[in-house]
């Protein structure tokens, strides 16, 4: 049985991590990038984001002071056991948010829509979002804690109902737009990670294109080749646009194009896309079966 | 590098040539959304001397109080076109000369800096950790216990701060708004590669 407190404590140092490091597949994607530039306010873009997220890991400062949204992805395995139940994760995620916030790794960014009061502690209806996920063998759990920024959420999320006759050019078109609108004027933070959600209900489809950005290593590609080759062709069309780091001149508009797919009513074709910014924020807590957590940057999963 | 000195001259804001990086040093208040929204919907706005500190920082820091003293732990500039809707007349009523955030702001906003005499700078990469180490001193701060300390408005003495880059100049031209014309010329042929057929539109249901 995996105690609650160790649980918390996963959470916690997970989400925390997430604030102040930056997962190596991204640092060593921005590092190819900037080798790839041209432009020199291309290049000075990489150059000091690369440099902040250096002085982050050195110091107690943050990759970006928008930690914007809390959120937690949880794998559970067949016969995983947690004290006080599955229930008790709800409590565990909102325990590691508010203390992360308390400790200044967490901006208190979380406020009512309407009343648009700030708690202070990044807690309310909804807040952290906690997602369960039972897909593991084992008897452990796996927490991938994302802080995402506001930019990359508010500036890129799009979602369009297509229909069967708008075909493979409407996904095309909607998706190569949308990067277009995102990356203007470094909205989403560009190089982006562009999550793209085909099928499924809405929410199912925006579910996916955010997995699709958050939760998949660079250099991973969707195991269906078909897909693939959409994410590929994708992903060069992306590089052409002109636009680079932080909307400036230049290539790397994205670092990864990542499509998911579900199966959809026969008179459907649902689109949604999801970006997250450059610094691609996320931390893994492995915990066994015995409580033991383990630490990483790296995601297992593609 | 050009390192101006707050409050900003007319003279130094007219100097500044589109796409210039620029540090700045002297005085500055922060706010973001509600500052504007406040300022403009229900004329309440941070008691300061507009003359003296006239430099505006889009910001909602991380912030940590140790005693009675701040320090700010990581101030990453925030997205400033999400202020246009008030961006202006906020220019207007202080009558700023600086603005410094992230993106860009649009034409009105535009409109109302070169009738003040006034510049956007917009930052450079992610650089909330080196600001941080070029903001000396934590001044004051306005409506903390209202806005909390992310919305609040902190005021800064900064030295040598950024860089950043001068996306609107004083005479209203917009940095972006040409990257923008050059991405939407290679569309067409973008799209031909991608196989989507000329003049190809989306399925219309709503007549």
């Amino acid at each position: 049985m995996i105690k609650r407190e160790v649980v918390t404590d996963a959470m916690y140092n997970a989400i925390r991590l997430g604030a102040t490091k930056m997962p190596p597949d991204i640092r060593a994607a921005l590092q190819r990038a900037l080798e790839e530039e041209l432009d020199p306010m291309a290049k000075k873009h990489l150059e000091v984001s690369l440099q902040n997220a250096d002085l982050s890991e050195k110091g107690n400062g943050l990759v970006c002071a928008d930690t914007g949204f809390p959120m937690f992805f949880v794998h559970a395995g067949k016969s995983t056991v947690i004290e006080g139940g599955f229930n008790t994760l709800k409590a565990c995620a909102e325990e590691a948010t508010a203390r992360a916030t308390a400790e200044c790794f967490l901006r208190p960014t979380m406020v009512h829509p309407l009343t648009r009061k700030n708690p202070g502690d990044n807690i309310g209806p909804g807040m952290p979002k906690m997602e369960l996920i039972f897909d593991r063998e084992d008897d452990g759990l796996e927490i991938i804690a994302a802080p995402k920024g506001g930019g990359s959420e508010i500036f890129g999320t799009f979602y369009r109902m297509m229909f069967p006759a708008d075909g493979e050019a409407g996904i095309k078109k909607f998706v190569i737009e949308c990067i277009k609108d995102a990356c203007y004027a470094g909205k989403v933070c560009p190089p982006a990670i562009i999550g793209v959600g085909i099928g499924g209900t809405a929410d199912l489809c925006m579910g996916l294109a955010k997995k699709a950005a958050l939760l998949r290593p660079i250099g991973a590609h969707h195991p269906d080749p078909e897909v693939a080759r959409l994410e590929k062709e994708l992903y060069d069309a992306a590089r052409k646009l002109g636009i680079g780091p932080m909307g400036s001149r230049g290539i790397n508009a994205v670092l990864a194009i990542n499509l998911d797919i579900a199966v959809t009513h026969t008179a459907a074709l649902p689109v949604a896309v999801n970006a997250q910014c450059l610094v691609g924020r996320r931390w893994v807590a492995r915990i066994d079966g015995n409580g033991n957590i383990n630490y990483t940057g790296v995601l297992e999963n593609a | 590098m050009r390192d101006i000195k707050l409050p900003m001259s007319e003279a130094d804001a007219k100097s500044l040539k589109l796409g210039e990086m620029v540090t700045v040093s002297g005085l500055l208040f922060t706010g973001r959304s509600r500052l504007h929204i406040r300022a403009v919907e229900d004329n309440i706005f941070p008691p300061i001397d507009y003359e003296k500190i006239n430099c505006f920082f889009h910001v909602g820091p991380v912030m940590r109080q140790n005693g009675d003293e701040w320090e700010v732990v990581s101030c990453e500039p925030t997205s400033s076109i999400r202020f246009e809707r008030y961006g202006a007349d906020v220019v207007r009523k202080f009558n700023l000369r600086t603005l410094i955030g992230k993106t860009t702001m649009g034409p009105r906003t535009a409109e109302a800096l070169k009738e003040v005499g006034g510049v956007y700078l917009t930052k450079i990469g992610l650089s909330g950790n080196a600001l941080r180490g070029q903001v000396k001193k934590v001044h004051d701060v306005h409506f903390l216990d209202e806005l909390g300390k992310t919305e609040c408005t902190w005021i800064y003495e900064v030295e040598n701060f950024g860089p950043f880059f001068v996306a609107i100049d004083a005479d209203g031209n917009n940095y972006f708004e040409d990257l923008a014309r050059e991405a939407d010329a290679k569309m067409p042929e973008i799209e031909a590669e991608l196989g989507i057929p000329e003049g190809y539109t989306y399925t219309e249901v709503n007549g």
